[in-house]
């Protein structure tokens, strides 16, 4: 019994809604396109195009730049004055594969007897800091 | 191109004697079928460390670049040859094959939308 009145509560709600949504008014349909129209002619929608404040792809400082294990002033720049290691991705802000070929190349001018090991060439002290580590003077 | 490009690093003579220790590496190289592109100069430099080699501690040295093509057989060889030699203090030969071209060299990746769930470490 109480299935039926809920039944029957449901069903009286459905009417009322597609009374409310199956309506033919007319009058207030016609109001609605005419408006459209007028919102057509004034055309202020968006205009499509690509983003004007795009920021171009930035690469790393390294980009266009060939490492060689003979250029050992740039090599020094990677490397810490105090102990002559070689800073990490974190520090240097460069890509995985310059990371790689500046860590190689150092590696490569240590081993030839081109760049010293545990120190910075003193002549390279004073080139701007590329990387990102503040030295305590 | 070069094939061969080998670093070396000489003891600190005069011009005479290093004239002829260069003399002497490119006569072994020649006889051993390689073709010499070309000798470069880098200057006479204090070494990064010192080198202990054939009894004596080198502080300074002269360095040199060397191309060649040659065969690689006879590489071990030459090395060897080149550690006997007393005015020679380092010798290193690497292969110099050109890279190819990388034209998206640091191109950033596109960003992970944030949606995207953490990858389990």
């Amino acid at each position: 019994m109480l299935a039926i009145r809920k039944f029957r509560f449901i069903h009286h709600l459905l009417c009322k809604n597609a009374a409310r949504y199956n309506t033919t008014d007319r009058g207030v349909r016609g109001l609605y396109d005419r408006s459209a129209e007028i919102s057509r002619s004034n055309d202020d929608m968006p205009i499509s195009m690509e983003n004007p404040y795009k920021e171009e792809p930035k690469g790393c400082i390294l980009c266009n730049v060939t490492v060689d294990h003979k250029n050992v002033q740039l090599l020094s720049q990677f490397v810490s004055p105090h102990t002559g290691c070689i800073y990490g991705r974190h520090i240097t802000g460069l890509c995985g594969r310059k990371q790689r070929e500046v860590s190689k190349a150092i590696k490569k001018a240590h081993h030839m007897g081109f760049m010293s090991v545990t120190l910075k060439d003193p002549s390279f002290m004073k080139d701007p800091n590329i990387c990102h580590i503040k030295h305590m003077e | 191109m070069p094939r061969y490009e080998l670093t070396l690093i000489l003891k600190a003579m005069q011009r005479p004697e290093t004239v002829a220790t260069l003399r002497r590496t490119v006569e072994t190289l020649i006889e051993r079928g390689a073709v010499v592109r070309g000798l470069e100069n880098l200057g006479e430099r204090a070494l990064p460390y010192k080198i202990s080699k054939h009894g004596i501690r080198h502080t300074r040295g002269g360095y040199f670049l060397l191309d060649f093509h040659s065969q690689s057989e006879i590489l071990p060889a030459f090395l060897d040859h080149l550690k006997r030699d007393v005015d020679v203090v380092r010798p290193t030969v690497l292969s110099k094959e050109t890279a190819a071209a990388n034209t998206r060299c640091c191109v950033p990746q596109p960003e992970k939308p944030k949606d995207a769930l953490p990858r389990r470490k």
